[in-house]
């Protein structure tokens, strides 16, 4: 269970006791976490305890009051950013509901993306030919259809065909960080092999991956260093791949009457 | 100008017929005959200039038209002056006959081919709320008449050039199609004359029994320009008739269209698009009638507006009890870019018959916050953002227009520049 990151090295993600708001409601009530580069954490937790709403209040969806706390990534004020500046900045959010766009073409939409990042990090942009020969690598490790490309952003995709997009667009962008909400939900077994596949071809010394999942099955194939248990907006727990397996066994409830004590 | 921007409706149409009874000995009567001229200057009286109280001219910024300094046509441009006076022609349609009109009058010389034009036939009888087509019937002084036997493709230009300013021009246009004939047809209006223009168009259309017309209609015209067209289309047995329509320009348009499918199996499908910005007004009035049995419609409509800008959209489907078997369908959508903008759609059907398909819904609405954030958690900037999302509203409609030529104008106008989108659809 040795991480490959350097202890000394400031966080990549640095959350500190945030609190947020949605609808008037606290949802988020005191969340600390630090990801460090080359980390893999995974965040599991009852339905409705308020991980989807970590994951887009880091990505910077609006609708949500941030009430106090602070997160920072590399160092940066993440809620002084744009969503579209903390994507360019290296975060990248799979959506546990990847919405569907007819009329944008798939391949337009990560090109725009993957050029947004290119820009900001001061290389050149890919032509049509070099993101092409980049995207084709790419989609056969995800076992995605060419013909994917020139369809509408996940228009008509099933459920499963939208999560290997996810990670297809993941692959193409090679983010610092990767927030994963639920993407191995809704997979058949094969599909669940092939995004695990897809996120281990990326684990390295200088990226971190949050995996939010409910379930144990995925950590089989991408290993966590660590393991949180958010309940009732907060991180009640906290362990190794260990507490995912006692998850498993003994439901959530436990830690609930824990955290509510 | 002195600003005629509150005169009553009585003051507009006694200016009109002033400025008839000014022109009139010079209007040729090879484009309307003298009794047609007659006929519509006595039903425009019958009718009255329209009031904004009125339910079919509710949306109509009348005032654009009202401001029109005066109702003569513009004094025809010398074809030596056209280079100067008229803005560039768009590049040549590959496979398509050009006919131009400056003015309202056509040109003969280099630019435009030499495309036949036969005889005219009398206007339609407009109703009521396709009045303005009278102004047409009154103060035209050409016509493009064409009549296809056969297979032809004929691209009309209409431009408005820098010396009609001030005065009004009257684009007419009437198509008749024999039998099993089939016509792809552009119709542009553009120009942008530096002072209050009115352009005021009419369009005949008369398919016969199995004849097939695309018609694509593309409204460009410069700011200062108040922009009406007046459409009557009738069907017979097993036409069909296809439109493509976008507007994209004037300070403020109206189209008022009137389909009537008379004969059995007789289709048509009206996808339109329209786009305002600023203070633009387009309002769309179109009626179908199924006046046979098996007849079809297919009716959608997609308007974008931004700023201050107001659209709107009437469509009326009347499926009389004669027509059993219709079909009929109607896809009204408004996206609503802007603080003060405002988009009414008004769908309606009407069935007097049983055993009809008939489908209709409107919505309304501002872009979709999910899809928006979803596209910037992918890094896009928030500008190409919106305009990819609008791209996407109007998709349906631009898919269905065919001639490329045309899609790329209507996509310009809609979503502004992206270069890369064309790009990757050759490329995919
Ligand atoms: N826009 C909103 N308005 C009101 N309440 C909201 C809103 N969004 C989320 N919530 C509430 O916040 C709580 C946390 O929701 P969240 O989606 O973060 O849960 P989750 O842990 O991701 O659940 P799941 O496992 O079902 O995906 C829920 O009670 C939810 O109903
Ligand atoms: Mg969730």
């Amino acid at each position: 269970m040795t991480s490959a990151a350097d202890p000394l090295a400031p966080p990549l993600l640095d959350i500190r006791d945030l609190h947020v708001k949605v609808g008037g409601q606290e949802v988020l009530r005191g969340i600390s976490l630090v990801v460090r580069a080359g980390e893999v954490h995974a965040i599991m937790g009852p339905n409705g305890s308020g991980k989807s709403t970590l994951a887009h209040v880091l990505a910077g969806r609006p609708g949500y009051e941030i009430v106090s706390g602070s997160a920072s990534f590399e160092g940066r004020d993440l809620f002084a950013l744009a969503p579209e500046q903390r994507a360019r900045a290296g975060l990248f959010l799979g959506f546990q509901y990847p919405v569907e766009i007819p009329g944008v073409n798939n391949a337009y939409l990560l090109k725009a993306a993957v050029n947004a990042a290119r820009r900001e990090r001061g290389l050149a942009e890919l032509d049509a030919f070099e993101f092409l020969s980049v995207v084709r690598t790419k989609i056969r490790l995800m076992q995605i259809d060419e013909s994917f490309l020139s369809r509408g952003v996940n228009e008509g995709f099933s459920g499963g065909e939208k999560k290997r997009n996810e990670i297809l667009q993941l692959l193409v962008l090679e983010p610092k960080l990767a927030l994963l909400d639920e993407t191995d939900s809704g997979l058949d077994i094969d599909a669940l092999k092939l995004v695990a596949n897809g996120i281990n071809s990326l684990r390295a010394a200088e990226r971190a991956i949050v995996l939010v999942t409910h379930y144990q099955r995925m950590l089989d194939f991408v290993v966590p260093d660590y393991v949180h248990v958010l309940a009732r907006g907060r991180i009640a727990r906290s362990g190794d791949r260990t507490l995912a397996l006692e998850l498993e066994k003994r439901g959530y409830d436990w830690i609930g009457e824990q955290a509510a004590a | 100008m002195a600003s005629p921007a509150a005169t009553r409706p009585s003051e507009t149409l006694d200016r009109i017929l002033r400025d008839y009874q000014a022109v009139a000995a010079r209007l040729p009567d090879a484009a309307v005959t003298r009794d047609a001229r007659a006929h519509a200057v006595r039903e425009l009286s019958r009718y009255g200039w329209p009031k904004a109280s009125d339910e079919q001219w509710r949306y109509t910024n009348l005032r654009a038209f009202e401001a029109v300094p005066a109702f003569g046509p513009a004094v025809p441009v010398p074809e030596l002056l056209l280079p100067e006076l008229a803005p560039e022609l768009p590049p040549a349609l590959p496979g398509f006959q050009r006919l131009l009109y400056v003015d309202g009058v056509r040109q003969l010389g280099a630019a435009a081919s030499a495309a036949a034009t036969a005889t005219t036939t009398a206007g339609p009888d407009w109703p009521a709320e396709q009045r303005f087509g009278l102004l047409c019937d009154m103060f035209a002084s050409d016509v493009a008449a064409l009549r296809i036997r056969g297979s032809a493709a004929v691209e009309v230009l209409f431009l408005t050039s820098a010396a009609a300013a001030g005065a009004a021009c009257y684009p007419r246009l009437q198509v008749a199609l024999e039998p099993d004939s089939e016509l792809k047809l552009v119709e542009r209006h553009l120009g942008a004359p530096p002072a209050p223009t009115l352009v005021c168009a009419n369009i005949a259309i008369e398919l016969g029994r199995g004849a097939r017309l695309m018609h694509y209609r593309l409204q460009q015209c410069g700011p200062r320009t108040a922009f009406a067209d007046t459409l009557d289309a009738r069907l017979a047995e097993q036409a069909s008739y296809s439109v493509r329509q976008v507007a994209i320009g004037a300070g403020s348009a109206r189209t008022s269209a009137q389909v009537r499918l008379s004969g059995r199996g007789a289709a048509l499908s009206w996808q339109a698009i329209a786009v305002g910005r600023g203070q633009q007004v387009h309002d769309a009035a179109l009626k179908v009638e199924h006046l046979a049995p098996d007849t079809r419609t297919e009716e959608v409509f997609r308007g974008i507006a931004d700023e201050r800008a107001r659209i709107a959209f009437s469509g009326h489907i009347h499926i009389a009890a004669c027509a059993p078997g219709s079909d009929a369908r109607q896809s009204l959508r408004g996206l609503i870019e802007g603080a003060g903008a405002e988009i009414d759609l008004r769908p309606r059907l009407e069935i007097n018959t049983d055993e009809v398909k008939a489908q209709h819904g409107a919505t309304t609405g501002a872009l979709d916050e999910n899809l928006m954030f979803y596209l910037l958690a992918r890094g896009i900037d928030r500008s190409t953002a919106r305009a990819l999302l609008k791209w996407a509203f109007l998709g349906d409609v631009l898919r269905a227009i065919d001639l490329r030529e045309v899609r790329r104008a209507a996509e310009q106008g809609a979503a502004g520049q992206l270069p890369d989108v064309v790009a990757i659809g050759a490329l995919t």
